[in-house]
């Protein structure tokens, strides 16, 4: 042993021993590893990351299309990658605050775009699109309320991939089969009046199923509510509004549909199977379909083929909005990416084919049931094909009747913080007035008592909203931090 | 000359060694965790966006934090969760090390690899399966419930909401179901070290299971108990996972299930508000090392009267 020792020592320099020598050698070696295993090396020149498998396979055919021809006049070649939407948006706020590169071509969710728009705005990770825009047309060309969430103190970021209006997907075998016409149906009062005799099956009195699919924990709802009413949590000025008139009546009204005598409404969460089954068992009778929702269904509850049907929402007020929005998906460009004259060019160009042509507008609506927020396709009859699932209905052509009238969208960063504060009202005041019903107290439901405590639990969110924004000092430019 | 020469090599070799052996650790310590440590303190002062838009705010973001009923909700849940695991789950570990090493026992191996499975599953997976126990109308829990209190006359109602109203309770059994075979094992390690003749003793001496539990095998066990203390707080003040996966990436209803690293997380991941989450973070240091200085205190405490 001794001497084995000796002889590995005789072959090192004096000053290093054999001990530091293997450390030193395994460290070497791992390191070489590690560095031949991180240098895969990309085929293409740029790349394009989206966070949504449809849309990559969707995209798959046409970036292969795109490279082909690119190939033979010289333009840039692109590769496509599929990423978790929590890992990509990671990457990205990791690279626009440390002001590394990501990919050239990123394809975000509208939440995952806010939260970029928290500093300055020349500090936006994304190009700066709104002269582009202008300049080839694009801001008349395409649905106005869709570059809402990409633009900040003027300046627009994203080009939009959709418009995402809202109708209302009811079960039209059973309230059709209970000689009920929806058309006649104009107020969510007109709602819970019409169908309200659908909810007790069994004649004891006691409801069995319920009329609208919405409980006080799901935000995505209240959203597009509180959007559909004209209120929200921001106003243009990105100002906090969350005790507005608007949304105490919502919340209010909405308390209404969650207990008490006039409970309409009941949970089956979305995108689990647990909210599949109870929809497909009939327990929620209508639920809020966004034009992309109509494809998971498609997919996840195939039983409900040609049961279900669109309508538009009923409105708050006779003569009301009957659309609202929920989601919202973009095209950026990091600054990163735009190193030289000539990149933007190169990306912008790809940007455009892969979200502006006609071929796209196609696979859009027959793959996803995603209409196009490019005004100029909306003729196109592809629109007007019944559709299966929905009973036959043309459900292309019903969204973009409606696509117009969507209401804009927030892109403050503090977004999501509003909208978590405003769902801890809805809980506190649904709770409150349940405990109190279960207390036997008869107003515990009245309309004037429900606003007068939603007043209340808004103005302690709103509070904390107004909290936050004074913390960014970045954002008192516009107006929210005061 | 040479002689002088080779044992000045031999002494610089021998004090530079050491330091070669421990550089790669050094240097990895210094750019990965001092670095990254002392940038929070400086970022726990500041608001930032990036590297280019940054401002220097003070103890700004600390007194926002002492008036920030968010951050209070999050200590309150927070403190709660711990105490449950503390005067639940521990004594429920303490308890069933017990029952595990009566002698004479059958099955010991199997049972212990049962109540041990538990912790080998990631928190994550174990989220989603409460999450799912849990829910209204097609939970395993309601249904259970429903289905057994029926024939006593009881309507247990299947829109019972534990996810809603007894949010706190739905984590606490979730997190006893994972941690308490866990915490067992150190227990039943302990137990197995006490010393027989000092039991031998007592029992000679006529003190009785409950007295002998209390003036013998706690006190034997107490260094151990004192370690499964400090580690249970730790690992409750850091609660994360569980809440954020049981509650969809949210902090429940009403922020009832939000804990202080969810506040953190929400400040400083979906906010961008790096700063505030850095201030965040220094006080849940704090708080830690206030808890372990209590904790070493009292084991000072008992050492010197031992």
């Amino acid at each position: 042993m001794q001497e084995q020792k000796d002889r590995l020592a005789g072959m090192l320099p004096e000053w290093l021993p054999p001990g530091a020598a293997i450390v030193t050698l395994l460290a070497i070696v791992s390191s070489a590893l590690l560095a031949v295993g991180a240098s895969r090396p990309t085929p293409n020149e740029k790349a394009m990351w989206t966070f949504a498998r449809p849309h990559y396979l969707m995209y798959e055919p046409r970036v292969e299309a795109w490279n082909k021809a690119a190939a033979k006049d010289g333009r840039a070649l692109f590769d496509l990658r599929l990423l978790s939407l929590p890992a990509m948006e990671r990457r990205m706020m990791a690279s626009f605050l440390g002001d590394v590169p990501c990919a050239d071509v990123l394809e975000v969710e509208r939440r995952g775009v806010s939260r970029t728009f928290g500093g300055p705005v020349e500090s936006v990770g994304f190009y700066d699109l709104t002269e582009t825009l202008k300049k080839e047309g694009l801001l008349e060309e395409i649905n106005a309320p869709s570059f809402s969430p990409w633009t900040t103190r003027g300046h627009i970021f994203g080009l939009p991939h959709d418009v995402h209006p809202v109708m209302l997907g009811y079960r039209a075998d059973i309230v059709e089969a209970a000689g009920i016409d929806v058309s006649t149906i104009e107020t969510w009062e007109d709602f819970a009046r019409v169908l309200g005799p659908l909810m007790d099956t069994t004649g004891d009195g006691k409801p069995d199923r319920f009329l609208l699919n919405m409980w006080e924990t799901n935000q995505d709802h209240l959203e597009l509510l509180l959007l559909q009413a004209g209120g929200g949590f921001f106003d243009e000025h990105e100002r906090p509004t969350l005790d507005s008139e608007i949304n105490v009546h919502v919340l209010a009204t909405i308390t209404t549909w969650l207990g008490g005598p006039k409970r309409i409404a009941a949970d089956a969460p979305n995108f689990s199977a647990v909210g599949n089954k109870l929809k497909a068992d009939g327990y929620v009778l209508a639920s809020f379909f966004p034009d992309w929702m109509g494809d998971i269904w498609k997919h996840e509850i195939p039983s409900l083929s040609g049961k279900m049907k669109l309508m538009p929402m009923p409105a708050w007020e006779k003569g009301g909005k009957r659309t609202s929005v929920w989601g919202g998906t973009m095209l950026g460009i990091p600054k990163t990416a735009v190193q030289k004259p000539g990149d933007f060019d190169k990306l912008w160009a790809f940007c455009k084919e892969l979200y502006i042509s006609d071929q796209f507008m196609r696979d859009l609506y027959r793959e996803g049931g995603i209409v196009t927020p490019v005004k100029k396709y909306w003729s196109d009859p592809i629109f007007d094909e019944p559709n299966a699932f929905f009973s036959g209905q043309p459900a292309g052509r019903l969204y973009i009747n409606l696509a117009p009238l969507v209401p804009n969208r927030n892109s403050s960063p503090y977004n999501t913080f509003a909208m978590y504060r405003t769902v801890d009202a809805l809980v506190k005041l649904a709770e409150e007035a349940r405990r109190a019903h279960e207390a036997g107290e008869k107003n515990a439901y009245d309309l004037p008592r429900l606003k007068a405590r939603a007043k209340a639990f808004l103005g302690e969110a709103q509070k904390q909203v107004e909290d936050v924004l004074k913390r960014n000092v970045f954002l008192a430019e516009v107006g929210g931090a005061s | 000359m040479s002689a002088a020469h080779s044992s000045a090599g031999s002494g610089f070799r021998s004090r530079l060694a050491p330091w070669l052996f421990l550089s790669p650790f050094l240097v990895c310590f210094a750019l990965f965790t001092l670095y990254p440590l002392v940038q929070s303190v400086v970022l726990s002062m500041q608001t930032t966006f990036g590297p280019g838009a940054t401002k220097f705010v003070g103890l700004s973001n600390f007194r926002g934090l002492m008036g920030d009923p968010l951050f209070w909700t999050a200590l309150r849940n927070t403190c709660i969760y711990t105490l449950g695991s503390l005067f639940i789950q521990l004594p429920l570990a303490l308890g069933l090390a017990l029952v595990l090493e009566t002698p004479g026992l059958r099955g010991r191996s199997w049972i212990r690899l049962l109540l041990f499975s538990p912790s080998m599953v990631g928190v994550v997976f174990a989220a989603m399966m409460f999450a799912l126990i849990f829910e209204k109308q097609t939970g395993l829990a309601n249904q259970t419930l429903n289905a057994m209190l029926k024939p006593v006359g009881v309507d247990w109602s299947l829109d019972f909401g534990w996810l809603q109203q007894h949010v706190m309770s739905a984590l606490i059994v979730a997190s006893l179901w994972m941690f308490v075979g866990f915490n067992m094992t150190f227990f039943s390690a302990a137990l197995q070290n006490v010393r027989k003749d000092l039991i031998e003793a007592s029992v000679v001496d006529g003190a009785g299971p409950i007295r002998r539990f209390f003036t013998v095998t706690v006190p034997a066990i107490r260094p151990v108990a004192g370690f499964v203390v400090l580690m249970s707080v730790i690992g409750s003040f850091q609660l994360f996972e569980l809440p954020f996966i049981m509650f969809n990436n949210t902090a429940g209803p009403d922020n009832r299930a939000m804990t202080i690293v969810l506040y953190l997380f929400q400040n400083g991941f979906e906010t961008g508000d790096l700063g505030y989450a850095s201030a965040i973070g220094w006080a849940l240091a704090l708080i830690l090392l206030v808890c372990a200085g209590v904790q070493r205190l009292t084991s000072r405490g008992e050492e010197a009267s031992a």
